[in-house]
């Protein structure tokens, strides 16, 4: 079996293991489906290690690796908040998240093809895996959303910091996991973008085109700074508390769309043809 | 956490506000608060989310709507009416738009002010302050850049240089045009390199009902199963270098497909020779002296005797047949001439004949593959011309005319051709072999053939010999190795499938797919080598006939001299004979890359240095 379908299936048993966590709470079930979830990212990893070497160059260099790599970063970015917040259910979805987009990949064509001038450079690296880690912060930021505004109807009564024990996050207080999460990730979002347009520079001779790629990431970067802005205006305009979490948490899903939009979605826009960065256009 | 922390600042400014608002007389207090208003409208953060989401619409219009195009190609897209509005909206342009650009200077107006607004000169401060001034500089660094900068293509043939390039924009009338800039030096193409990357070859399969390719294995013996289908490959052998070697061989002592090998002697070498197929190509001309050598295969020696005695007799005629009427009649080839069909109201004349019809050549350069006669009927209705095929008695019938009940047919058409010198080889069933020489549509000689006998045939100059002759005549494949280096390999590949095993050999330049005998599953020996692993062009910047820098340049690795930087961007796809050059110029660089700088440490301050350094002093209180 491919390390790929291993992953997969790591990665469904993880979602299982974290429901039934729920259900059975113990420091067992914890540490079995977060060690679930550190084997399936072993597993991503060692994937991506071995196509290094078979292909010979690192693994971003076509959507079917970039996308294994999202997948990969997805999960690390939850095992790493999983360390520092008891998170509870997302783990379920996070990780059908890492499978949905591994899931993806391997719909993509897999052929190694030998890469072009222009992706051998180490601004491209420190580009492609800044960009992911952001993407896998908003990916998890996505999750904790929507399970807030699920849960949100249901949980009008309850106080919020009610039942919080130590590190644990009651899921009435997500909104704020969501805004850690958005924290954790805009400045690798914001790197990205600036190491991206280093090596437009450097290959293209210009660090700002208004390509369509560029443009796009540049509405992600927007969206996510709106984001980050909007708490400081909305209690002034006599918006309550409880609706402003709701349009943030809102507001995340749209911008996920978008991040994935930019990252998969550009060849359905007109102007794609004209495009030097969009994956698989040449 | 940054929601509590901004507001406090906000909240003392007010109080600060109406203080000294008590001490100001009452005219002074309308100007004031006017001003006021002014200032707190640039300096909100409502503002600048309003841009920022006026800001996310615009992209994703500069996306939607193609940008910097000709008129005519917006008017091809998107009709007059919206091309115009387009236009005259600037949402043709919309990043260099004149509204574009007014909401890129009040977004700087309001990161300015806003700045100014919240300064408070503590160490906590510096993210916030560090990523909103480098949003000003890098707004900075671009007006520098679309004011001062220039951006650049030309294309440079090796061992020549130029001393300019070409800019290109959309201008007023909505055409593309082309800018000459001048360089203040010039540049030279020493030497251009095109490195590929080595071929790599893969083994891909096919199966058609489920749309399916997958990459196999080359591994030499190993059975290996298609991914969700039946079908087994194994590679049986692989040869790096290989080249296909087609040896004629003879199958069995049955003349299944008679050949001979046929050998026209000049006065000190072989002037000309070849295999004849009897059941295939059957003849060679020599233009030359205007000679036709033929290879007929006949079941008996009476169909011999009979081909031999008809060879002046071979007439070609035009039948014609009216409905209705039962009449038959012939008439031979001849041209121009008018018959009068007797009993009838027609009259028939013959335009041309062709042996090929279609084929362009000469007639004599035809191949008599299909022969037809163009006939005009002359009736109470007028004339028609029609085309009557040999091979095709059927043709009218199928495309009626005007006379629908006149049905031509004709015959013998490709025999009526015949070279001035014919010399036909016949061979029976029986075991004849009878040499004939056929001068101007008469048999001037005959006499048996033997394999391997010389003849000499009236005045043809040289010699005819049947070097052999094979009754099963086919070709047996071969592979042959060509060297030990990675050349044009190829591989023996067994496939296992419903239909049973079938083996053949795969070349990695055949582009075409094999197909198993099922028409559902095919391999593909392919290469995805001939991609580019590097260009490079070696530079010789000259100012006043002196070399004044030098630099190999490749994608990635740019020449800067006097504030212009050149870049690899693309060479001549057919010949290499050209390097294609950018050169840039963008004074604003340094502006640009310090707000970079500063927008990155700024951001990883306030979400990583700041959080950590709160925490610490909360604990530090606490304690």
């Amino acid at each position: 079996m491919s390390l790929i379908n291993i992953t997969l299936i790591l990665y469904i048993m993880t979602s299982v293991a974290y429901i039934a966590r729920e259900v059975w709470r113990s420091s067992v079930a914890k540490w079995i489906s977060l060690g679930l979830f550190i084997l399936g990212f072993c597993f991503n990893v060692s994937w991506l290690v071995t196509r290094s070497i078979e292909a010979g160059h690192p693994p971003f260099s076509n959507l079917y690796e970039s996308l294994v790599f999202y997948a990969c970063c997805t999960a690390l970015v939850y095992i790493i908040f999983e360390f520092i917040y008891n998170f509870r259910i997302v783990g379920a979805l996070a990780s059908v998240l890492a499978m949905l987009i591994l899931l993806y990949a391997t719909l993509q064509d897999p052929t190694i093809r030998p890469i072009m001038p222009a992706l051998k450079s180490n601004w491209m690296l420190a580009h492609v895996i800044t960009y992911m880690l952001g993407y896998g912060a908003f990916g998890i930021s996505f999750v904790t959303s929507g399970i807030f505004l699920a849960i949100k109807p249901f949980a009008k009564n309850k106080k919020r910091n009610e039942g919080e024990k130590g590190n644990e996050i009651s899921l009435i207080n997500f909104d704020k996991l969501s805004y850690k999460l958005v924290a954790f990730g805009f400045p690798f979002l914001t790197l990205g973008m600036v190491t991206g347009a280093v090596w437009a520079k450097k290959a293209w001779g210009d660090y700002w085109s208004w390509d369509p790629k560029e443009t796009w990431s540049l509405i992600t970067w927007l969206a996510y700074l709106a984001y980050l802005h909007t708490p400081l205006i909305l209690p002034k305009m006599n918006i309550s508390k409880s609706k402003t979490s709701v349009i943030l948490a809102f507001w995340l899903l749209i911008s996920f769309g978008i991040v994935n939009f930019t990252f998969v979605g550009l060849n359905y826009l007109p102007s794609a043809a004209d495009s030097e960065h969009i994956y698989g256009s040449k | 956490m940054k929601n509590g922390k901004q507001n406090q600042p906000r909240a003392t400014t007010e109080v600060k506000d109406t203080t000294t608002l008590t001490i100001q007389s009452h005219t002074n207090r309308n100007k004031q608060k006017e001003t006021n208003r002014v200032w707190d409208f640039f300096c909100s953060v409502k503002l600048a989310v309003v841009i920022i989401l006026i800001m996310v619409v615009a992209c994703i219009l500069g996306t939607v709507i193609l940008q910097e195009k000709t008129l005519d190609e917006y008017t091809a897209k998107y009709g007059y009416g919206l091309a115009t509005f387009f236009r005259i909206t600037q949402l043709t342009n919309i990043f260099h738009s004149y509204w574009f650009s007014f909401l890129l200077v009040l977004l700087c107006a309001n990161l300015i002010c806003c700045t100014i607004k919240r300064w408070r000169n503590t160490f906590l401060q510096t993210g916030f302050i560090l990523t909103h001034l480098s949003l000003v500089l890098i707004l900075i660094g671009g007006v520098i850049k679309f004011q001062l900068g220039v951006k650049g293509g030309v294309n440079v043939y090796e061992g020549k240089s130029v001393n300019y390039f070409l800019t290109q924009l959309i201008n007023r009338q909505g055409k593309l045009d082309y800018i000459k800039k001048d360089l203040p030096f010039s540049i030279a193409l020493d030497d251009f390199i095109l490195e590929k990357n080595e071929p790599k070859f893969h083994l891909v399969s096919y199966v058609k009902s489920k749309d399916r390719q997958k990459i196999l294995d080359v591994k030499t013996g190993k059975r290996q199963r298609v991914p969700g289908s039946d079908y087994r490959v194994t590679v049986k052998d692989y040869v790096p270098d290989a080249e296909l070697q087609q040896e004629p061989i003879n199958t069995s002592n049955e003349p299944e497909n008679p050949a001979i090998y046929l050998k026209l002697l000049g006065s000190e070498r072989v002037a000309a020779e070849g295999w004849l197929l009897a059941h295939d190509r059957n003849y060679y001309d020599d233009k030359r002296q205007s000679l036709r050598i033929e290879y007929v295969w006949l079941p008996s020696r009476e169909e011999l005797d009979d081909a031999i005695g008809s060879v002046e007799k071979e007439h070609a005629k035009l039948s014609v047949a009216i409905a209705g009427q039962g009449l038959l009649q012939d008439y031979p080839l001849e041209f121009n001439k008018v018959f009068k069909i007797q009993g009838t109201e027609y009259s028939l004349r013959m335009l041309q004949y062709v042996l090929n019809y279609g084929d362009r050549r000469p007639l004599s350069e035809q191949p008599p593959d299909n022969p037809a006669v163009q006939v005009e009927v002359n009736g109470p209705e007028g004339s028609e011309t029609r085309w009557v095929f040999e091979k095709f008695p059927d043709w009218d019938k199928m495309h009626p005319g005007k006379y629908t009940n006149v049905k031509l047919t004709c015959s013998g058409i490709a025999g009526s051709y015949m070279a001035k010198n014919t010399v036909r080889i016949f061979q029976t069933l029986d075991g004849m072999q009878v040499i004939a020489f056929i001068r101007d549509k008469r048999v001037a000689e005959t006499m048996p053939w033997e394999v391997g006998k010389k003849y000499t045939m009236g005045d043809i100059s040289g010699q005819i010999m049947i070097a052999s002759y094979f009754p099963s005549f086919d070709f047996k494949k071969e592979v042959v190795k060509k060297s030990d280096d990675v050349g044009t390999p190829a591989i023996f590949v067994e496939v296992d499938g419903p239909r049973g095993k079938i083996e053949d050999w795969l070349f990695s330049n055949n582009q075409y797919a094999t197909w198993y005998p099922d028409n559902n599953f095919a391999l593909v020996y392919e290469s995805t080598g001939e991609s580019v692993k590097h260009f490079t062009s070696k530079l010789r910047i000259e100012e006043n006939g002196q070399t004044v820098a030098e630099k190999t340049i490749r994608v990635n690795d740019p020449l800067k001299y006097k504030g212009y930087v050149i870049y690899q961007s693309s060479y001549d796809p057919e010949a290499g004979a050209f390097s294609g050059l950018q050169i840039v110029k963008d004074p604003g660089i340094p502006v640009v890359y310090s707000g970079f700088g500063a927008l990155c440490f700024g951001v990883i301050f306030i979400f990583y240095v700041k959080p950590f350094l709160r925490k610490k002093s909360k604990k530090e209180a606490e304690e």
